[in-house]
This record gives structure tokens, sequence and C-alpha cells, in this order.
């Protein structure tokens, strides 16, 4: 044969991958640069299919890029910016060097900075993009806003996060479109709808805090960056789709009421306006002010195809999500000092209540703790030294499970001191023959209208064991009266009486029919179709089995703690 | 020749002049014998009149003037002459009116000469001082007027100079602001696309393939049921359950590797079994050397035979029949299949749907594994994924959310989650390696107490 020979590792998968330094050479750029340059534009490594071929043979655990997404790489401007800024800190490091104290002045008053506006554009082409990708900077955000200010990442991030997500949540408020919470021993997980798109995002509590020491900061740092920028740009969007200010001004007459004495002993002056707004207490002021806020009729839109069913199906929905909206419209809530302010105001104000404070705890509370008018005190302690009449006196719980269930939950389970009922997640959805925590079951029932069953107090259920015993007994003696009767050879008492008319009900009627109707259906059925159809049937039956299982031992664990109970109090 | 005559008068009569004789006097050099001229003509009032007793006179007047400040006829007798009398010398009165006279130096350096200073006029002389002169009355007139020259009249138009900190802000400053990037209205850039191109300010297109997300896996994944921090009892036993069997897990590795390397019985010989063998040993030594040379001749023997004779042509022969022969078997039992084949279709039909339904199985297996290989992490680099359950055991549970105690931290969630989803390679923390062995010694006081 004529010709070069085809050698290996020439063509194919093996020319498509380069490995992560020899990227870096090409880009001329030291490791942790071109870490970051990754993560900003996003560029990630891959893993290709076979890994022997790309390694030209060998197995060694290589990192791989695509070469084609390096070469996009070359032509990115920031990296011009990064090699300014090594040069920077050279002269800098020179000039300390040589204690030239005004070639530092002026080498830091000039230090070359970069930008992140084109990335994001190219990255999210539109806005829906930028949607879809910003659960993960808004964790981001939350998690950077609760370290603490030491000086071992740049304070300014942490006062720009601290920014955004505190505009975060005044829009979340302004729009209403908080929908479930749940509160789990690694932080509170939020989820949202705005424009369509479910937002979930993880907040750390704030009193946490030992920072594990092997996680990448700089790694951290890098993807922050990146996401402030992004949810700046995200915030500023939906704060104009809803007709607010931008950098958001808090309503004149909301700013009149907050104004109350002794503001420096909570901030300075330059912080105190941004430290009023993450109070989260105040509306924000809209660009054209409108009076007051109707809600909005649904337009009618005459379609040909759908059923006029589903339209009202629809409209239907519609109603609800707004009546859902709205829970706390109207009540009046008093935060103690002991639980998580932040929290419980942002949901509160999420569903329309009013919320205050005691004034030693944060800026820009409302009314104090002696206003009559409040029908809701949420306590975390075993017992409050004062309570008035008028209102409740609930732990935090109540407030979450409210918003999980949609409708307002019987205060009685919530008080000072009663074991609270599980915290269910609400991220959790049951199909029809799983498990189904009795809690749950309630909750369900309260949502459809139904009334709350009887609570589970001792007496009452006391009463009834009593009661239902009493019943066997009686059955039981009747039985025993009889078969003594009949062995004793005694005709039994039975007599002949006329015939009552038994009243048919129409509803078990057809439910009759339908269970016919299916009988005989199964039985009609070939033997294929019927061999799949047991196999169907058994699945589900498995499912049923397992859950009465679970209900069972549900069952075995409640009545070890009834008897716990019983054995305490006597 | 009237000049060359005149010259050497001229020279002769210069005082000192030595001529060639020596007994002979200048002034005798010069002929006495003179031209007669003739006085009344007007060329010679100059040349030839004798005027020196006058210059004399007034040479005389001049140097009086010049050197004693005036004629000395006209002077007073106090500043010529002075009594000198006897007088005793006089005490300096220290401290009271020492400047009555004047300093001998001051007096030495008066000016006491009638003839004053000449005057250097180049020193006041300046160019185009009338020019100047002229140019600065205009000057004066006009700002009487109230007329700005040009210069002043342009530098008061000129715009002041607006002091722009150009100051480069940085993305991570608190105060930035941000402006509407996917406008509603459609803003487009303004320049021309060709030009951009052109000029280079061309942005390259980001390629499709990194518009993927690197896992299907979503950003945030929300933590089982009992993960609650007042979990339902279930859900926090499955939890408790899920964490139990990944720790089963880890104790079964551990156990594997411990039998692995664990020491077997069998290998453990038992006193007894060593004394026997021992024993055997030593016994069977004197046997083994008796039997060793048998052996190598029986050996020669068995490798004479190996080297077996040529096959002879009956043989081959032979060999070619039977190889003949089954393969005609063989051809005769394939015929014989052929033909019976089509009787066994039913069961060679059955038995390729069977095929295929395993092949459709199996298709059906990969494929789900595929998928769920896209929910796993890749393998980025050096290190695995490893990942990491929060789970509260039930006394570690809360009975309030204030006595709450945070499980877990979100930073190490959020990094975790990141490796997860490919977006970063699995990184650890960079070990602290020593290159040069480090030594300890002990102090010499302590080595005398222990």
């Amino acid at each position: 044969m004529g010709g070069t020979q085809k050698k290996k590792f020439e063509r194919g998968s093996a020319t498509n991958y380069i490995t992560r330094n020899r990227a870096r050479k090409k880009l001329q750029l030291s490791l942790p640069d071109f870490r970051r340059l990754c993560i900003l534009k996003g560029i990630y490594p891959h893993e290709p299919k076979h890994k022997k071929k790309v390694n030209k043979g060998s197995t060694a655990p290589r990192t791989f890029y695509l070469l084609k997404d390096i070469r996009f790489l070359l032509h990115e401007p920031i990296v011009a910016k990064f090699r300014e800024y090594k040069i920077f800190v050279r002269k800098l490091r020179k000039a300390y060097g040589k204690t030239e104290w005004s070639a530092v002045e002026r080498l830091k008053e000039n230090k070359p900075t970069y930008k992140l506006d084109h990335i994001i554009k190219e990255r999210y082409p539109s806005f829906i993009d930028a949607l879809r990708d910003i659960d993960d900077a808004l964790c981001m955000c939350f998690l950077f806003s609760t370290f603490a200010r030491t000086g071992k990442c740049h304070v300014q991030t942490i006062q720009l996060c601290r920014r955004l997500t505190v505009e975060w949540m005044n829009y979340v408020i302004a729009s209403r479109s908080l929908r479930k919470v749940f509160v789990s021993i690694k932080g509170m997980y939020y989820q949202a709808e705005v424009m369509g798109q479910l937002i979930t995002w993880l907040v750390p509590y704030q009193f946490s805090h030992d920072h594990p020491t092997d996680v990448d900061y700089r790694v951290m740092a890098t993807f922050t960056e990146l996401y402030t920028t992004l949810l700046g740009f995200v915030n500023f969007r939906l704060y104009h789709s809803l007709n607010l200010v931008y950098p958001p001004k808090l309503d004149i007459k909301a700013e009149s009421e907050l104004k109350g004495e002794n503001e420096d002993e909570y901030a300075m002056d330059s912080e105190s306006y941004p430290e009023k707004l993450a109070a989260l207490s105040a509306s924000l002021a809209r660009v054209v002010s409108t009076a007051e806020e109707e809600d909005a009729q649904l337009d009618a839109f005459p379609t040909e195809e759908e059923d006029l069913e589903k339209v009202e199906a629809r409209e239907k929905e519609q109603m609800q999500l707004e009546t859902q909206k709205k829970i706390f419209e109207g009540l009046k809530f008093f935060l103690n000092r002991e639980v998580p302010r932040e929290s419980l105001a942002f949901v509160i104000r999420c569903f329309g209540g009013e919320v205050s404070w005691d004034r030693s705890v944060c800026i820009g509370s409302t009314y104090d703790a002696t206003d009559e008018t409040i029908t809701h005190q949420i306590v975390d302690r075993p017992n409050v030294d004062k309570s008035y009449i008028n209102r409740y006196y609930i732990q935090p719980q109540w407030v979450y499970d409210c918003v999980n269930a949609k409708v307002l939950l019987p205060v009685e389970d919530y008080f000072l001191g009663v074991t609270l009922p599980p915290h269910l997640s609400p991220f959790v959805e049951e199909k029809d023959g799983d498990y189904v925590p009795p809690e749950k079951l309630k909750i369900m029932a309260l949502q459809r209208g139904e009334k709350p069953e009887e609570n589970d107090e001792d007496d009452d259920e006391e009463d009834e064991e009593q009661n239902e015993d009493d019943e066997d007994e009686a059955e039981e003696k009747n039985l025993k009266e009889m078969e003594k009767q009949k062995s004793q050879g005694k005709s039994l008492q039975v007599k002949v009486t006329p015939g009552k008319m038994k009243m048919e009900n129409p509803v078990r009627l057809e439910q009759e029919e339908k269970a016919e109707e299916k009988r005989l259906a199964i039985m009609m059925m070939k033997k294929k179709e019927k061999y799949l159809y047991d196999k169907i049937m058994f699945g589900k039956k498995r499912k049923i089995r397992e859950a009465n299982k679970l209900a069972a031992k549900r069952k075995a664990f409640d009545d070890t703690e009834k008897a716990k109970k019983k054995k305490t109090k006597n | 020749m009237a000049a060359a005559r005149r010259l050497k008068r001229v020279a002769v009569s210069q005082p000192g002049f030595l001529g060639l004789k020596s007994n002979v006097k200048p002034s005798e050099l010069v002929s006495s014998r003179r031209k007669r001229v003739n006085k009344n003509k007007k060329k010679n009032w100059n040349r030839h009149s004798d005027i020196h007793d006058v210059e004399d006179f007034l040479e005389d007047i001049r140097h009086q003037e010049r050197t004693t400040g005036g004629l000395l006829s006209e002077k007073p007798d106090d500043s010529l002459f002075f009594l000198d009398v006897e007088a005793e010398p006089v005490k300096a009165e220290k401290g009271k009116r020492r400047v009555q006279r004047p300093l001998r130096i001051d007096l030495i350096l008066q000016h006491d000469s009638m003839v004053p200073a000449p005057k250097n006029v180049t020193a006041y002389q300046q160019p185009n001082a009338k020019k100047l002169r002229r140019i600065a009355q205009k000057a004066e007139q006009l700002a009487a007027k109230g007329v700005l020259p040009r210069r002043q009249r342009r530098l008061l138009s000129r715009r002041p100079a607006e002091k722009t900190v150009k100051k480069a802000e940085a993305n991570n400053n608190p105060d930035r602001d941000f402006y509407a990037m996917w406008g509603e209205e459609k803003v487009t850039d303004s320049a021309d696309p060709w030009y951009l191109q052109q000029t280079g300010k061309k942005l390259v297109q980001r390629p499709e393939k990194l518009n993927q997300k690197p896992s299907v896996l979503p950003a945030v994944e929300v933590i089982a049921p009992g993960g609650s921090y007042n979990p339902d009892f279930l859900s926090h036993q499955a939890l408790l359950q899920e964490a139990h069997d990944v720790e089963v897990q880890k104790q079964k590795q551990e156990d594997k590797l411990q039998r692995q390397l664990a020491f077997r019985k069998e290998d453990r010989a038992t006193e007894v079994q060593t004394i026997i063998s021992a024993v055997a040993a030593c016994l069977y030594e004197d046997e083994d050397e008796a039997a060793a040379p048998n052996e190598d001749e029986a050996n020669s023997a068995l490798g004479a035979i190996a080297v077996a004779a040529k096959k002879t042509e009956r043989q081959r022969k032979k060999e070619k029949a039977e190889k003949m022969k089954t393969q005609q078997q063989q051809a005769s039992r394939r015929q014989t299949e052929r033909q019976q084949q089509l009787f066994q279709l039913r069961s060679i039909k059955s038995s390729i749907k069977q095929q295929e339904l395993q092949t459709k199985a199996r298709r059906m297996k990969r494929k789900a594994r595929q998928e769920a290989q896209k929910a796993l992490p890749r393998r980025l680099g050096r290190l695995k994924y490893a990942q990491d359950l929060e789970v509260q055991l039930s006394d570690e549970l809360a009975a309030s959310l204030r006595q709450l105690k945070p499980e877990g931290s979100v930073l190490k969630d959020r990094f975790k989650s990141l490796q997860k989803r490919n977006l970063i390679e699995p990184r650890e923390r960079a070990k602290f390696k020593r290159r040069l062995k480090v030594k300890y010694v002990e102090k010499r006081a302590f080595r005398q107490i222990t």
C-alpha cells in the first residue's frame, strides 16, 4: 500500500479533547485564572466515552475539555484583564517592597477591573433562560449574605449579596409569588412561582456557622461573582415588570410610618436605608403610583377549540389561587424576640399579613407588643408572663404549615407547650397507593372545607373507648343468649313481622352496577390481556399493602405514645 | 612717501625711543628745519597750531577736579589743613553716641571727584523700546475702556476641564447599578454588523453545545421529608434507614478487606504437623539419594523415544482416508440437518422470537442504565464524588425551632451540588507535603531526666 500509514490517536475523539494543563498553556493563564475563566464562561470539563482512546492508551485520571470550547475561550476579552491584573499585582508588590507609598497609592487607584455584563448577555440571551438558572444564583447569594464580614472574602461581595437578596425578597412580597416553605435541619427551603417558572432556593440559618475547611472558597467566590451580576439584572427586569422603582425605595407613606426615634441606635446613616429595606416591613414605591391595587379581571378569551368546562375550570383555579395568596390578610402578627424574625416576616408579608417585632431587635418595627389589635403573637418559649386575651399565642410552625396547606389551620394544635404535629414536606407529591401520613389527611380534609375532626383529647378517647367496650359487650351478650337458647332447643323468639320497605340508595345502586360491569369486562378479557391486568393489579396491591403496613406501624407507635402519656398522667 | 616720513617722525618723537646711535638724542634726529606752512588755510588751523600751554592748563584743572573733587584754590582751609593740637587720647565712651565720627572707610570711599562716573548708556538701552511703550500705552487705554486683550478672552471663554475621576467600577461594588439587559424594546447594536466585523469588535458566537446543561439534575434538590426539623415518624425512619444502609456498606467494605488480609487457619501449621514433617524430611533424605540416579536414566530413555521415526506411506494414506471420511460424514450430517430444518420451522421461529425478546429486553435495560448514568456525577478528575447525607438521630431532634441545631453546612452542600452536576471536578484540600524529613531531637536537659 502506498502513502503514509494511519497513526493512532491522530484523528477522532483523541483530537476532540484536550487536557486541562494543555488548555491552560494554550491560553497562557495560571491555573486559578483558568478555573475562574471556565466558571465565568460556563465551560465545563467532559468525560469522554472511551477514555483510553482520548488519553492515548493510558488510564490515568485526567480532566478533559472539548477543544472547540477552549478555542472559543481564546476570543474572550476578559483574558486580557486577567493578565493585566497579574501585572498589577507584580507592580504593587514591587512598590511595597521598595516602600514607595506614592506609587502604591497611584497603582491602587488605577486597579484594573472587569465587568461581566457581556458574558451574562451571551450565556442567557433571553430573560426566561436567566430565570431558569436563577435557583443556583439565589442560593449562593443567600449563603454569602450570611457570612461574617471579617475580610476573608471581599466584604464588598457580601454587601452586594445582601442587597440583592433583600431586593429579591421584596419583589416576592410585592408579587405574592411564594408558594411553599419547608423548614429542614439544613436550612429553609422556599419555592416561588415567578412568570410561570418554579424557583426553589435554600436559605441557611443565621446562627449556624462553622466554616468547613474542605470547600474551595475561590471557586465559590467566582460563582458568586457571576451570580450576583445575573441576579442584579434579573431583579431589574422583575421590578420593572411590576412597575416598581429599581434601586428599590420605600413608599413615602410607609417611610414616614417607619421613622422612629433613635434611629442611629440601629445603624449608621449610610446603612440605615438599606437596613430599613431589609426589615421587609414596608411596601415599595412605584414608578407610576396607582391609587389602590384592584384585582385584575381576567379577560374572557373566546376560544373555539377548548370546551367551556375547561375555561371554567381554569377560572376556578385562578380564583382559588387568588384566595390562597391572601390567607393572612387582615391578621396582625407580633414576633417575639426568640423567633427567626426575617424568615417569618417574609412569609407573613407574602400572604398579606401585617407583622411587627420588638423595638430592640431590629429597625423598622411598626407597632409595639402592647398594641390591642394584634391577633396572633408568635412565641417559642414554654410560657409567657403577660398574656392578652384577644390574641393567640402560637409557635412559629403554624405560619409555615398554613402556608403549605394554603388554608388557616386550627390554632389549638400550636399553642405553647403543646406537642406540635410534624412539619410535613410540601415538596413530596404522593401518588395514589402511597402511604399518606394522617396529619396530611387531616390537612387535606381541611382544604376541602370539612370541619376539623375531633381532637385526640384524652377524656374523649376514654369515653369513646368505654362506649365501644360497652357496645361490644352488649353484642356479645346477645349472641351468647341466642346460642344458649338454640342449644337448649327452644325455638328462638323469631317472629314473622311485616316487611319494612327498604329505601334503595340510588348512589349505591350506581356503584354496584359499575362494579358488575367491571367484573364482566374482566371475565371477557383474553388470556394474554388478563395476564397483563393481573400483573398491574398485583403491583398496585403491593403498594397498598405496603401503605397498610406503614399505617399499622404508625398506629403501633401512636399506641405506645398514648400508653406512655397515660403512665405519666397516672 | 610723505606718509612714511611722517610715520618715522612720529615714532622717533615717542618717549623712550632708542636710536641706533646712542650718543645722538632722538629729538635731534628729527630735523629742526621744517617745512614752512601757511597758517591762514583752514586745513592748517587744526594741524599746525600750537596750543599746548592751554592744553596743559586745562589738563591741570581737570586733574584737580578729578582727583580732589574741585579746584584746590576754591577749597576751604579746613579741608586742606588741620591744626595739630596736642590733645589727650579721646576715651571712647562706650554706649554713648558712638556714631559721632563717620567711619574712616566711609570717608575714604566717598565720591570726592567733581567728575561724575560715566553712565553706561547701553545699560539703559532697550531694543524696540518705543514700540513696546506704544503697545503698553494702547493696552492701558483699552483696559481703561474695559476691553480685555484677546488672550484673556480666550482663556475665559475656555470650558472648564471636567475633572471626571474615571474610576472603573469593580464588579462587586455594592452600589453598582444595573440596566435593562433583555430590553423590552428591541435594543440592537446600533452599529452595522459589517463594520463590527471589519473593525474586530464583533464578539464571537457562542457554540450551541455550551447552552446544554451538563447534568439533568435540578439545581436545588430538596431534602427528603425526614429531614424536616420536626419530622413525621415514618419519614424520619426512612431517612435513618438510608443512612444506616450507607454505613452498612462502608462496614462491609472494611470487613471484606479485613477478611482478605486475614491469616488463614489452614495456613497455620500446628505443632504436631511441623514435627512430623521435619522427621519425615530427615527419614526420606537417604532414600532420595538412592532414587535420584535411577530417575535420570529413565528420563534419558524417555527422551530417546520422543524422537520418532518418519511417517510411513501407509500411515499417511490412512490419515488421508480418515480425514476424507470425517469430512464426508460432516457434509452428510449438514445436508440432513438442512433438510430436517424444514420440519423444525416452528421451533426455529420460537427460538428466534425468544432471542429477539432477549435482545429487546437487554436494549431496554441498557437504555435505562444510560439514562440513569446521566443523572450520576461523571468522573472528571482524580477523585471520585462522595455524597454525604444529613440526618439527625432521634435523640438529636429538637423540641422547638429555638432549640434546633442545624446539621451540615449549606456551603458544603452547594459545593457538593456543583460537583454532582458536573460543573466542577471533585476537589479536596491540598495536603502539606514536606520535602525534607523532620528530625526530632530531645533537648539535653530532658535526656538527663528520662
